[in-house]
């Protein structure tokens, strides 16, 4: 599992005292409260109650896997809640939750004696915190890392295991014509989301998975193609005009929807960003913005589970896949949903972590991992020096 | 019309003639110096609107240059500069620099014109500039204005390019404002004035495009015209547009067309100045023209009236004493005053009157002469028929004397007889014209003219059918509607016998006598008429005249007491006449009479081709 950690100056100065200054005395402890940060608003721990969105679901996979021992393979867990390295001490729908160490987890007893995690925090107070080390814990949009990072942020990021795709909807006249989508994944330049848009955390997507996962190539090439994108939209004929639907409360999905709609202007066909929310009239677009993680690395797990949200999404043929498919088989099964165009893949991207300096024996989450609270201690060593080290 | 009335009128068109040319004139002259002050005052104004601009080129120019001249940016030209550069370090540097020195674009572009970062249109990185690159001398060419792509579409802006060279790259700053509702907003503008922008970024004409700093122009399409002209031929131009009937909320317009770098036509400023002022102004002028219209036309009115009334008061004192010459008053004269055309005429007036007068006293006296002549004539002659039996029985008498007492005694008794007769016969002459001499004043009291006529005809009924003589036959045509007159019964009634007894004798073979009344406006007409032998012209003419007769035994005073009778009551009479046809008297009373002092010559009316007089 690939890991990267951006340090500032401070941070590493810290770092290289803590681990030569006093590195035989540090062994992992016991005790003390990770604090944590997150965005979403979790209303209800229970896997049973749906989320009312996908940030809330997200987050709310995130403590379930520290409260519940056992998990689905389709990523929901099941069981008793404390049943995992946690259970819930302290409950604040919406705002707060405190989990308290399971002393009878059977993976053995986490580190910390709590975790303190503070809910609809916003990325200016997260990034803050961290900056000041208030908090020790907080998830950092991959756009946000090189910034954070030269802010004094430590960083840690997961494998780009994370999917963002173009999805033409289902029974949408004017994404009718599979040369018209062909356009748009030829036109859209890849390479300028990740290195402009994510600052370079993630990697254009040629296909469902990543390369990482099954080692395969990419089903297409992902370097944009203006040229070929126009001459095909001159031989089609015609003026198209489609719409791109995007979160309208997330502006990585409105940048990325905005480029999009550059690169098809330049290449003649017009594809306009339509953000989208709950309470939005314009109706409904033509594509949207699609953002999916993988839900185990096993690169069988997280294709299904990509197939089975994306496949009634487009309006496709339902694509069978055995959990225990052949490469060929999730070749197939790939190609079958690429080829048609109305699932078109643009980046893989990770999930990227701020961590406080006191924060041990991190490692990034693997795909479908939860946080791997249980695993970490807190150094007060640490804690202390980056306190006297703030700038 | 008067001649009063025709000066005044004539005095009103000339002096409201003059006012209102005048007035007319003041207004034009007015209108047309307030319209140059106009012109020339937009033209200030439009003027300072392009020092404004101006400045704000400047402006622009000068804050891209600021942004080119801080550290950051010589840091990024520095970094780029270098070998394996990572622009997309600076992708979102082009937003807060830009709002930090209050830009609506900003670009920063690579060396090889790659968008480096851009606030207007963050998510274009990567994208070439080409025109950029090409060899322009930025610093000198100033700002300038462009179309510009941005996030929400296509916009003009006022752009500046500066330069940083570090080796041998260029870091291109390009930066600039929008040229919109906001741009519009912030140029200082007089009061009365409003700037207005057409963006030209459509093949045609979208009112949409049409700014004002509040937004789209309201009723824009009326600006259609104007920016197509600008479209086709970008220059300087001047229309107007109307809103309405209303000529004050009328708006002059100095259409300047934007061009771009390439001289192409990227959009069209309107700077648009009220004409309310002005036509306030005009209207007030308007309003104190037709004022003293309305006073000048007041005064021209009683001026006219005054003037007529002091130019006409001679004529009108001559018309006066002319109408009382005319009426009788011989004495009346006319005030001569002064020397002019008006006292010459009063002289002459006078002295004309002063002639006439003169003329008919000699004609009054020869008149006199003539009818005493007339008189003894008749006398002379009424007498001469008595006097000569009266002479032979007296001779008669005295030759008598001579013969028996028994022959005297029958020629004394025969000639006493004849005599006695013709002393009658003398009185009776003398009776007649003693009668005449004698016509009383009438005195007058409500009377019936009806019965009047028949109880005069009553008189002679039996006469009409006297044995031996051919019958007349008396017809009555009496309106039964008459007012009653206020006259004088016994007058009336001799004047009606008088008339009966004309007829009779014109009717020795009979005929009908017939007798008329009707009622004409303000008099009674009676008209008598008969079947008889009729009158020539020559005696219709002197049938007035006294001692004037047609009949051997009349004394020619019938028709003179009859017109005198008429005549003291007012009216007038006349006759037409048709030889062998007959006669018809004509007398017209007036129901309320004015009753005359003094006989004066009644008319007579032209007679008909024949007239026939008979005398009583």
């Amino acid at each position: 599992m690939k890991q990267r950690l951006y340090l500032s100056a401070a941070a590493i100065s810290l770092l290289l005292l803590a681990v030569v200054g006093a590195r035989s005395a540090r062994r992992p402890a016991y005790g003390g409260t990770l604090r944590v940060e997150i965005s979403a608003a979790i209303n209800s721990l229970d896997p049973a109650v749906a989320a009312a969105s996908a940030s809330e679901a997200e987050a709310k996979a995130e403590i379930d896997g520290l409260i519940y021992e056992h998990r689905n393979p389709n990523g929901t867990f099941a069981g008793i809640s404390g049943s995992g390295p946690f259970h819930v001490a302290a409950w604040d729908p919406g705002k707060h939750v405190t989990l308290a160490a399971n002393d009878d987890y059977s993976g053995g007893r986490p580190f910390v004696d709590s975790v303190d995690i503070l809910m609809g925090r916003s990325l200016h107070d997260r990034l803050l915190d961290l900056e000041v080390n208030s908090t020790d814990f907080a998830e950092i949009p991959a756009e946000q890392a090189r910034q954070a990072a030269v802010g004094g942020v430590r960083i840690s990021a997961s494998q780009p295991d994370r999917l963002l795709a173009i999805v033409f909807l289902a029974g949408r006249p004017a994404a009718q014509d599979q040369r018209v989508r062909q356009v748009v994944s030829e036109c859209v330049d890849r390479s300028a989301i990740v290195d402009f848009i994510l600052q370079k955390e993630g990697v254009p997507a040629g296909s469902l998975l990543p390369q990482w996962s099954n080692g395969t190539a990419y089903l297409f090439p992902t370097a944009a193609d203006p040229v070929g994108a126009k001459a095909l939209l001159a031989q089609i004929g015609g003026f198209h005009s489609l719409t791109l639907g995007y979160d309208s409360g997330d502006s990585f999905e409105k940048s990325v929807a905005e480029r999009i709609a550059v690169d098809a202007r330049a290449a003649g066909l017009t594809f306009s960003a339509q953000p989208m929310s709950p309470g939005n009239s314009a109706g409904l677009p033509d594509a949207r913005l699609v953002r999916l993680s993988m839900i185990s690395p096993e690169p069988q797990a997280s294709l299904r589970n990509f197939l089975t949200t994306l496949v009634p999404m487009a309006g496709l043929d339902a694509v069978p896949l055995p959990a225990n498919a052949s490469i060929e088989q999730m070749y197939a099964a790939e190609r079958g949903v690429i080829d048609t165009y109305r699932v078109v893949p643009l980046v893989w991207y990770p999930h990227v972590f701020g961590l406080s300096t006191r924060v041990m024996d991190w490692r990034a989450p693997a795909a479908g991992e939860s946080w791997p609270f249980s695993d970490v201690w807190l150094d007060g060593l640490a804690s202390d020096l980056s306190e006297k080290a703030e700038p | 019309m008067t001649f009063r009335s025709k000066l005044f009128w004539i005095f009103t068109l000339a002096l409201v003639a003059s006012v209102a040319l005048i007035a007319a004139g003041v207004t034009i002259v007015t209108r047309q110096a307030f319209e140059q002050m106009y012109a020339q005052h937009t033209e200030a104004l439009v003027s300072q609107f392009q020092r404004e601009f101006d400045q704000r080129k400047q402006d622009v120019a000068h804050r891209v240059q600021m942004i080119t001249d801080e550290q950051t940016t010589i840091q990024m030209a520095i970094a780029l500069s270098r070998p394996q550069a990572d622009p997309s370090v600076y992708v979102n540097d082009a937003t807060g620099v830009s709002q930090s020195h209050q830009l609506d674009f900003l670009d920063f572009v690579g060396s090889d014109g790659a968008i480096i970062s851009s606030a207007e249109y963050p998510e274009r990185f990567g994208y070439k500039l080409d025109w950029l690159t090409q060899p322009v001398d930025w610093a000198s060419l100033g700002s300038f204005l462009m179309k510009i792509e941005t996030q929400n579409g296509p916009a003009i802006g006022l752009m500046g390019v500066s330069t940083v060279r570090v080796g041998d790259k260029n870091l291109y700053v390009v930066g600039g404002e929008r040229l919109g509702k906001n741009f519009l907003g912030s140029l200082v503008l007089p009061a009365g004035m409003r700037a207005l922008l057409y963006l030209n970024m459509d093949p045609n004409f979208q009112s949409i495009n049409l700014l004002d700093q509040n937004g789209p122009v309201a009723e824009g399409d009326r600006f259609a015209k104007f920016i197509n002209q600008e479209r086709d031929t970008p220059a300087p131009e001047i229309f107007k547009i109307a809103s309405g009937p209303d000529l004050a909320r009328t708006e002059e317009f100095h259409a300047l067309p934007l061009l771009g770098r390439r001289k192409e036509l990227l959009g069209v400023l309107l700077v648009g100045s009220s004409r309310q002022e002005m036509v306030t102004i005009e209207n007030r002028i308007r309003v104190l023209a037709e004022s003293v219209v309305a006073i000048g036309l007041l005064l021209s009115l009683l001026l006219s009236w005054w003037g007529a009334a002091r130019v006409t008061r001679p004529v009108r004192k001559l018309a006066v004493v002319a109408r009382e010459v005319s009426e009788g008053n011989w004495n009346a004269r006319v005030e001569e005053k002064g020397g002019g055309e008006i006292g010459q005429l009063a002289r002459a007036f006078n002295q004309m009157t002063g002639q006439l007068k003169e003329q008919r006293e000699h004609l009054v006296q020869a008149e006199r002469v003539a009818a005493w002549r007339e008189l003894a004539r008749r006398l002379a002659h009424e007498l001469k028929n008595p006097l000569f039996p009266l002479q032979t029985t007296v001779e008669n008498l005295q030759r008598a004397k001579t013969k028996s007492p028994e022959q005297f005694e029958e020629v004394f008794r025969e000639s006493t007889g004849i005599l006695l007769a013709e002393i009658e016969n003398l009185e009776k002459i003398i009776g007649r014209f003693s009668d005449f001499a004698k016509m009383p004043q009438p005195e007058l009291a409500p009377v019936n003219l009806n019965e009047i006529v028949r109880g005069a005809v009553k008189l002679f009924e039996a006469q009409f059918s006297a044995v031996g003589r051919p019958p007349i036959t008396p017809e009555f045509h009496l309106a039964e509607d008459l007012p009653l007159l206020q006259a004088d019964a016994a007058l009336l009634r001799r004047a009606l016998e008088n008339l009966i007894l004309n007829a009779m004798d014109a009717m020795p073979a009979g005929g009908v006598l017939m007798l008329r009344t009707t009622r004409e406006k303000g008099e009674i007409h009676l008209e008598v008429s008969d079947t008889g032998t009729g009158l020539t012209p020559e005696e219709c003419e002197r049938l007035f005249t006294p001692y004037y007769t047609t009949k051997h035994h009349g004394t020619g005073l019938g028709l003179a007491v009859v017109q005198s009778v008429v005549s003291d009551h007012g009216g007038r009479i006349s006759v037409e006449s048709e030889k062998g046809i007959g006669t018809s008297f004509h007398i017209y009373l007036p129901v309320k009479p004015g009753i005359r002092s003094a006989p004066a010559p009644a008319p007579v009316e032209t007679p008909r081709e024949i007239l026939t007089v008979q005398k009583v």
